[in-house]
């Protein structure tokens, strides 16, 4: 049974494709072009120097963004958990806020402070990515397991050691949620901001493309993302976490 | 490690101290700068009432709103749909899950809102097909989930008590899959304000994007700062009151065994 839902799949995914190209000979080609000029112009994306530098600048901004989150969530949630005067403020204030706050106003916050270029776009994705680091790992540190930390106590005094072969250890689920959240919704917000408020990655081509109603480059940008943070979801995070999964199985 | 009971009251003094003093930073930083930087907390307050005043002003908050949980009651209703069907056909569990979820999970939302524009003109119904598309895969993965933690025993039991699948749906599997349903609504509801309403800044002539984006054509710094507060305000409150009602009525341990 698996086997035929695996083949229907591929059937489907083969008739969208009929269907697409079938829709985009008798629609204008500045409506919905076909599949195969879309294939040639994200090939172009690699053989094309100063476009492959602006794929290398959005990778950049979200790299940049995610890393920076993932340490400001770490250190925000770690507070919260140790430094109990702080956390009410963190946990009952901040985050609250941080989570309900949309991010095309980071967007337009930043664009006042820094003006269009990477920063802002760094900054609006950075702020949108935090709040979802800092659940995670807040949840993780909340659902330690009180009976090996007890362990850990009596193993060893030394706090270093026991935050790293114990608390460590155990955040890893969350940490890893956190960076395979933060990893999805950082290329489909730095498109966002990088068309409004950056002067450079794919996020202005796209503005670009858009002016210029090009709408073979639109597509091709559309489903290079979709195509590069789908394989890495397939080939890169689910494989992980599956084998997390089998490693901190409880019972 | 938790000693928080003892010392709430120190937690709380913090917690509120740090507001005043971040009020007060700003308040103070503000004088120094020009208002299309950093506006001054009264500035800011002032555009706020606005929303509450002026009609007109209030008008953008109310069509993003209706928006927002129209796209989100429609994106539901369509996963519900989805994932009813492979339950219904588990041979289509591979298209659902591996082809439309998939690539409704990494579309980029600017690239609906893009498309969006391109193939239909800038209206209302522009903005409900992108706002939909964007929270479709947030409601598809809870609905999915729902169907699958559907305990075999209590849908036997189902089927022994009443052959109508009709009535079956409506008494046994929607009250199995509502506390799903409903953590799915509110993720849902959360992306509609925070990220759907690019959707508003092309692809509209009112809401709080469109206000959002001509406060900034202008360098209006203040009517920014305040459209910020206004969407965190409406998705709090409502968030609060609403979905948390819903929250307590289907939590996920009424649904469950025993």
């Amino acid at each position: 049974m698996r086997l035929t839902a695996n083949t229907l799949a591929h059937l489907f995914t083969l008739a969208m494709l009929l269907l697409w190209w079938g829709y985009s000979q008798i629609i204008p080609s500045y409506q919905l072009p076909g599949p195969w000029p879309v294939a040639r112009r994200i090939a172009g994306f690699f053989t094309d120097p100063s476009d492959a530098a602006q794929l290398g600048l959005s990778l950049l901004h979200v790299t940049v963004a995610i890393g920076i989150a993932f340490v400001a969530g770490c250190v925000l949630a770690a507070l919260a958990h140790y430094v109990w005067p702080l956390r009410m403020l963190i946990d009952n204030r901040l985050t609250p806020l941080l989570n309900a706050f949309s991010g095309i106003g980071w967007l337009f916050i930043a664009m006042l402070w820094f003006g269009l270029n990477g920063v802002t776009v760094v900054f609006a994705v950075t702020m949108i990515l935090v709040p979802f680091t800092v659940i995670n790992v807040r949840t993780g540190l909340q659902e330690l397991n009180a009976e090996l930390l007890e362990l850990g106590r009596s193993l060893t005094r030394n706090k270093v050691r026991q935050t790293a072969k114990i608390i460590v250890p155990l955040l890893v689920p969350y940490l890893f949620a956190a960076l395979r959240t933060s990893f999805g919704v950082s290329w489909k917000v730095v498109l966002t901001a990088e068309l409004f408020g950056g002067n450079a990655g794919v996020g202005y081509l796209l503005n670009v493309a858009r002016q210029e109603f090009d709408t073979e480059t639109i597509f091709a940008i559309i489903f290079f993302i979709l195509i590069f943070v789908a394989a890495a979801e397939i080939i890169l995070f689910r494989p992980i976490q599956r084998r997390l999964d089998r490693r901190f199985a409880r019972d | 490690m938790t000693k928080a009971s003892p010392h709430i009251l120190t937690q709380r003094l913090i917690a509120e101290g740090a507001f005043v003093l971040l009020l007060v930073i700003w308040w103070t930083g503000a004088r120094g700068m020009p208002a299309f930087v950093l506006p001054g907390p009264e500035d800011v307050l002032k555009a706020l009432s606005r929303f509450v005043t002026d009609p007109g002003t209030a008008y953008h908050a109310i069509v993003s709103f209706a928006r927002v949980v129209v796209s989100v009651v429609v994106g539901m209703v369509l996963a519900l749909a989805l994932a009813a069907a492979v339950r219904a056909v588990p041979i289509l569990e591979g298209i659902v899950e591996r082809r439309i979820l998939t690539f409704l999970n990494s579309f980029p939302s600017v690239g609906w809102a893009i498309l969006g524009v391109v193939w239909f003109q800038i209206s209302t119904p522009t903005v409900l097909f992108i706002q939909t598309a964007i929270v479709l895969p947030f409601c598809l993965i809870n609905a999915l989930a729902g169907f699958r933690q559907i305990d075999p025993e209590l849908d036997e039991l189902g089927r022994s008590l009443t052959r109508s699948p009709v009535r079956r749906f409506f008494k046994v599997t929607l009250p199995l899959v509502a506390p799903f349903l409903v953590a799915g609504l509110r993720v849902a509801y959360g992306i509609g304000w925070k990220i759907s309403l690019v959707s508003e800044l092309f692809g509209a002539s009112s809401g709080i994007g469109y206000l959002l984006m001509r406060a900034q054509t202008v360098s209006d710094a203040a009517t920014v700062f305040a459209c910020c507060i206004v969407i965190v305000i409406i998705y709090g409150v409502t968030d609060h009151i609403f979905i948390k009602l819903l929250a307590r009525r289907f939590s996920v341990n009424q649904g469950s065994q025993t």
